[in-house]
Parts: structure tokens; C-alpha cells; sequence
């Protein structure tokens, strides 16, 4: 089963909107897509679950796919998190100098 | 005989109208719990119920984001999302499928998620179970057969309820609404931030309301002050429609201040300007009023990536940037990255202590490569609006600790300026001082700043030892405390003596009091969040020079600690929101 270990850079983490653009993203394919950290292991394709885990910037997830076009689909999320998953610095407050 | 209620302030604005009591939240005691149908038709409830609710919540999301905004939309495009997400249908699927009815599956199901978000240790989660809640009494509502278009007044009225969840806030049509009133809640939850975007007054944490309450009896509030008045007397009602008069007034002539210039009541001129951390933040800044930019976080550019930007991506933002605010200044911050915020491209050792290690203009005179990449895009893109009606560019070096460090950043601007064929005299350069050091040695890092910027959040931190991410010490420090007052003087001395203006770019430069004190002790720009823009400008209009002077001296020379430097400042300035007569 393919899977990465990557590094959430963007400034919320998996809360709020990137959450939900991850789980949008993992819905779009047909194959399983999960998400683990520190041993907990939750369905992408599931915003509540994402949340869940509790992600913040800086932290490792482990993505894993199963299923038709596993290893396309595990490429094109873990792009999707390297490219900060529609968000930069962006915090919904603007951040204090 | 009208009963006079103390709440917290959650949205400006003074208002009074018949009372209109919303039904108290869903109890959900009493439901079904076993299925009375078939399996397959309870399962079928239980889909219909979740698919009506997403459907209502996508238009919702729509409705609210054409009267207050696409954020507050959101909000209700999350709800949505609760309602289609797959974990929580399959569970529900999973109760009835073993003989539990459509309420008992949906109850159980959002309870599970719920008690995880609870659990964890994270603010914002727990915060995100009143979200679930308002979702979950939705469906169940869907389920039983009640309306979940909320009822609403058939006429203007005040909102009174025990809590107001975001959807009763936006159900209820804005022109219905001329204020609202709750027994309890907080300025921060999203009814009230809905609230506020919708320009309806609004108090929270009204204690007793409901049990003042009775039909047909009229409320007025005083969203600024917190306070409602449950059947309140003719002068009562006659001092809430002069409020409402002057709350009107006073929104139309902060209104009218946009385009008018930063000054003090007898002209001495102030800049005030946005911080921005994205070209996304430029419009509303000017709608503010905003004079330019004292602060671009240029640090968006780099983070969330795997590759350093280029050259000619950098100098487009930048010249962008520039072109959002023509006539003004705009400075931009160099990369002021650390190990909390890492950059792929840049390999580093785990620090223990990241907030005093490789970072700022450490890092980037560490990285001459990068660094010389940002200098030139600034360079070109101030080059690429020569011509134009864009802003002028000012470069600000970060976290700057030793006079050394800014004379190395300049060289290397010098180098840069020179290859491409720019005068390095003609761009401003200036240094933000945020370590104590910088601040000591003002005197000294002056003879090669054209300007300071003062980071008062950081400058707070390393000042006080105080982590201000740690909420178990986040209350130690303040910009008012009057050494740290004194502090600041004694650096705009020395940049004046240099002829280096001195700004300030924290966040305490949006609070009206705060920008009084800094005007006080000499300071010639104001950078700040974008929303308090309009309030700081209207409150230094309405002060001279002379008494923002005299009132963070005897702040200085009087106070003890910060709460008694605001007595002192508020009480002379006549700043604190309560006493902001319009």
C-alpha cells in the first residue's frame, strides 16, 4: 500500500479550511485515503475525522492509499500538503508583528 | 418598571424595539429511540434528514455571504460539510442498521465527534463543538418534523435569546434585527463576530435577561457600553435613541474620515498604516483608510513551499504591493523566518530555543543567497513602477540585535543596489527594533537608519521573557507598562537625533490609548491591523499634541504597572471605548 510521511508547513495545520480542502481533495478519488498521526489513523475523505487528529504546523502525518491509482493519488495529496494546501502565511487573524 | 442588565459589549451600536424571545435550544431528551419503520426506510430518514440539512446550509452559506461577507459564508460552508461527512453518516448508518432510530443515530453520532474535539487540548476545537451542536439540532429538527427556518419577528425587533447559535443569527432576516440580547455567550463566538459583520448592535453575557423578560415588553441596548434595559423608562428610551443617533453619526464620520490624512487635533501629522501579510489584505486596507503599509510580512511568499521563490516571481508581488498603495510608503519586512516557521529550502539544526536562534536577519545573512534574491526583487520591482503612481519602496531588517548585523544587511543591499544600477541613497532603510538590545542601542544602530520600526509584540517577549504564544504567562508584559513607555521614548530620541523617523508596527499601535501614548512620546507612524485603522485615526484627530504629551509623562512618572498607566492615559486622552462619545 503506498504511502508518505509528510510535514504540514502551512500556518493552521489540518484545521479550518485546509482541513476541509484536504478531505474535498481525498473524496475525489476512488481509492481509500487515510491519515495517521501519533498511532491514530482516521479517514481523509472525512473532515470531522481530520480534526480530530489535532494537526498543526510542523507536524509529521503519515498519508496512506489503497485502491485504484494509489500511487497517482498519493502523489497528487502529498503535493497538495507540500504546496500548503491553499494557504501561506495566511492566518484568518492577521498575524501580530 | 425597566430593569437595567450589565452584559459584555459585542457589537457597537445602540438600539431599542419590541423583545422577540427565541425558542430555547432544542431538547433533545424524549426522541425516538428505536426505529417504528423498516430498517431500509429508516435509513432513508436518516439520508434524507443529513441531505436536506447540507442542501440548507449550502444556501445559507450563500445568503450570508452576500449580506456580511465570504468569511461569515464560510462558517455555514463548514456546517455543510459536518453534515456530508462520510465518518459520521457511516456510523449513524451503522446505529440504524442495528435497529436504533434516525434522531438516536444522528444524537449519537455528532456526540462522538463532539467528545473528541472536547478532548483535545486545542482552543479552537473545542470551540468547533457549538458548530457540531447547531448542525446536529438541525437534522434532528429535519427528523421530527419541525421548522429549521427558525421563527423570526414579524416585525423590527430585539433578539433575545439564551445563546444564539450562528445559523438562528443569520436565519432571521437583517432588517428584522435592530439588536440582539443574550443571556449568555461570548464576544468571540461566531454569533457575535456575525453580529458585527452585520452591523447590528449586540450584547452578550447578559445575566438575567431572560427571566426580566416578559410579552410585549420593549428592550433597548447599548452595544458599546454592554448593556441592555428591559422595559426601559422615556428617559431611558430618550438617552438610547440619542446613543443610536450618534452611533449613526459616528459610523458615517469614521466613514468620512478614509481619505483624510492622519493627524492630532492642532495638525501634527501621524501616518497610519496597514500591516499586511498577503496582496489578498491590500483593498480592505485602503477601504480603512490605511496610508500605506508599515509592515508586509513578505514571508508569505516563502512559506508552504517546497522551492525558494525566483527572482522574477518576488520582484512581480513586490511591484504589485507597490502598486496597491500609490503615494505612500510601503516597507517590507526582509524574510523573517525561524525554525518555528521552516522553509524546506533552507536546512537547518532542531534549535531548543527557536525564538532566540537562526532567525530574521540572522538567517538571512546566513543565506546570502536568499537574501540577495529578495534585495534585488524589492530593487526591480521598485525600478518596474518608476513611472507609475505606485508606493515608494522602504526595506526593514528584522530581529536586527547588533549595529554589525545592519551594517552587514546594508553592504549587501549596496552590492545588490550596484548591480543593477541603483543608487542605494535613494531607498529607504530602516531597522525593526524588537530585541532589547536594538532598543539599547538605538543611539547606535541610528547613524545607518533611515527609520525604526518598533515590533512591540516581540520587543515585549524578549523584554519580559514572556512567550506570548504561552497562555499560562501571556498576561506579563504590556506595552504600557511605563519603563517600557520610557524605553520607547528613549528610542525615538534617538532616532530623531539621526534624523531617522520612528514608527511603530505592533499591535498595539490599534489601540486608540496606546497610539495616544506613542504620539505622546514622539513616534511619526502607526502601522497596525487594518480594522482599528478608522478608530485610531478618528481618536488622534480629537487630541493635540500637547496632551498625548503630557499624558504618557505622568503616565511614565506616576504609574506603577500597565493598568495604571491606561487609568492614567484613558483619563486624560478620553480614549477607552465606554467614554468614545461620537
Amino acid at each position: 500500500m503506498p504511502e508518505a510521511r509528510v510535514t504540514l508547513r502551512n500556518a493552521t495545520g489540518l484545521h479550518a479550511r485546509p482541513a476541509k480542502i484536504f478531505s474535498r481533495a481525498a473524496a475525489e478519488f476512488a481509492a481509500d485515503v487515510s491519515v495517521e498521526k501519533d498511532g491514530r489513523r482516521v479517514n481523509a475523505k472525512s473532515v470531522l475525522s481530520l480534526l480530530t487528529l489535532d494537526c498543526h504546523q510542523g507536524d509529521e502525518i503519515l498519508i496512506s492509499v489503497e485502491g485504484d491509482d494509489a500511487a497517482s493519488t498519493l502523489a497528487e495529496l502529498v503535493a497538495l500538503v507540500e504546496a500548503g494546501l491553499g494557504e501561506s502565511e495566511g492566518k484568518e487573524r492577521e498575524e501580530p508583528a | 418598571m425597566s430593569t437595567r442588565l450589565s452584559g459584555r459589549a459585542a457589537a457597537p451600536g445602540a438600539a431599542i424595539g419590541p423583545a422577540f424571545v427565541l425558542a430555547p435550544p432544542l431538547v433533545l431528551t424524549g426522541l425516538p429511540e428505536m426505529a417504528s419503520g423498516s430498517r431500509k426506510e429508516e435509513q432513508a430518514r436518516l439520508l434524507g434528514a443529513l441531505g436536506r440539512a447540507e442542501t440548507e446550509l449550502r444556501e445559507l452559506a450563500q445568503t450570508v455571504t452576500a449580506s456580511a461577507g465570504e468569511e461569515e459564508g464560510e462558517i455555514f460552508e463548514a456546517h455543510a460539510e459536518f453534515a456530508a461527512d462520510p465518518e459520521l453518516i457511516r456510523l449513524a448508518e451503522q446505529a440504524v442498521a442495528g435497529g436504533a432510530s434516525a434522531e438516536r443515530a444522528v444524537v449519537d453520532a455528532f456526540e462522538t465527534f463532539r467528545e473528541l474535539l472536547v478532548a483535545s487540548a486545542s482552543e479552537y476545537l473545542a470551540a468547533r463543538a457549538a458548530d457540531l451542536d447547531d448542525v446536529r439540532d438541525r437534522v434532528v429538527k429535519i427528523l421530527i418534523g419541525l421548522s429549521t427556518s427558525g421563527d423570526k419577528p414579524d416585525r423590527r425587533s430585539v433578539i433575545v435569546a439564551h445563546e444564539l447559535t450562528p445559523s438562528q443569527t443569520a436565519s432571521i432576516p437583517v432588517d428584522l434585527i435592530a439588536g440582539i440580547a443574550t443571556e449568555t455567550g461570548s464576544p468571540t463566538s461566531h454569533a457575535a463576530i456575525l453580529a458585527r459583520a452585520l452591523g447590528v448592535p449586540a450584547v452578550v453575557a447578559c445575566a438575567g435577561l431572560l427571566s426580566a423578560i416578559h410579552v410585549g415588553v420593549d428592550v433597548a441596548i447599548d452595544g458599546r457600553a454592554g448593556q441592555a434595559i428591559v422595559d426601559p423608562d422615556p428617559s431611558e428610551r430618550e438617552a438610547i435613541a440619542r446613543r443610536h443617533e450618534k452611533e449613526e453619526r459616528r459610523r458615517d464620520a469614521l466613514g468620512a474620515l478614509r481619505d483624510e490624512p492622519g493627524r492630532t487635533a492642532d495638525g501634527h501629522r501621524v501616518e497610519l498604516a496597514a500591516n499586511i501579510g498577503s496582496i489578498d489584505h491590500i483593498p480592505a486596507a485602503i477601504e480603512a483608510g490605511g496610508e500605506g503599509s508599515g509592515l508586509v510580512r513578505t514571508e508569505f511568499l516563502f512559506l508552504g513551499r517546497a522551492d525558494a521563490p525566483t527572482v522574477e516571481e518576488q520582484t512581480k508581488v513586490y511591484a504589485e504591493i507597490l502598486r496597491g498603495f500609490p503615494d505612500h510608503r510601503v516597507v517590507f519586512r526582509t524574510l523573517d523566518a525561524g525554525a518555528d516557521k521552516p522553509l524546506p529550502f533552507v536546512e537547518r539544526e532542531p534549535e531548543e530555543n527557536p525564538a532566540l536562534g537562526l532567525r530574521g536577519i540572522r538567517l538571512s545573512l546566513r543565506r546570502p543567497d536568499l537574501f540577495r534574491d529578495q534585495l534585488r526583487a524589492l530593487v526591480r520591482a521598485r525600478v518596474e513602477v518608476a513611472d507609475e503612481d505606485a508606493g515608494r519602496l522602504a526595506i526593514m531588517f528584522p530581529l536586527v540585535a547588533t549595529a554589525a548585523e545592519l551594517e552587514a544587511a546594508r553592504d549587501t543591499l549596496r552590492f545588490v543596489a550596484a548591480e543593477e544600477g541603483i543608487d542605494p541613497g535613494e531607498i529607504e532603510v530602516g531597522v525593526m527594533i524588537e530585541v532589547p538590545s536594538g532598543a539599547l542601542g538605538a543611539a547606535r544602530l541610528a547613524h545607518s537608519a533611515d527609520f525604526f520600526s518598533i515590533g512591540t509584540n516581540d520587543l515585549i517577549q524578549y523584554l519580559f521573557a514572556v512567550d506570548r504564544l504561552n497562555g499560562a504567562v501571556a498576561d506579563i508584559g504590556d506595552v504600557l507598562e511605563p519603563d517600557v513607555l520610557a524605553l520607547i521614548g528613549r528610542v525615538v530620541e534617538a532616532g530623531h537625533a539621526n534624523d531617522a523617523w520612528v514608527g511603530v508596527c505592533g499591535e498595539a499601535a490599534g489601540d486608540p490609548t496606546v497610539a495616544g501614548a506613542l504620539v505622546g512620546l514622539g513616534v511619526d507612524e502607526l502601522s497596525m491591523t487594518k480594522v482599528a485603522i478608522p478608530e485610531v485615526k478618528d481618536a488622534l484627530r480629537r487630541l493635540t499634541r500637547q496632551a498625548c504629551r503630557e499624558a504618557v509623562e505622568e503616565a511614565i512618572a506616576k504609574a506603577e504597572d500597565a493598568a495604571e498607566s491606561r487609568r492614567i492615559l484613558e483619563g486624560r486622552l478620553g480614549t477607552s471605548l465606554a467614554s468614545q462619545s461620537p
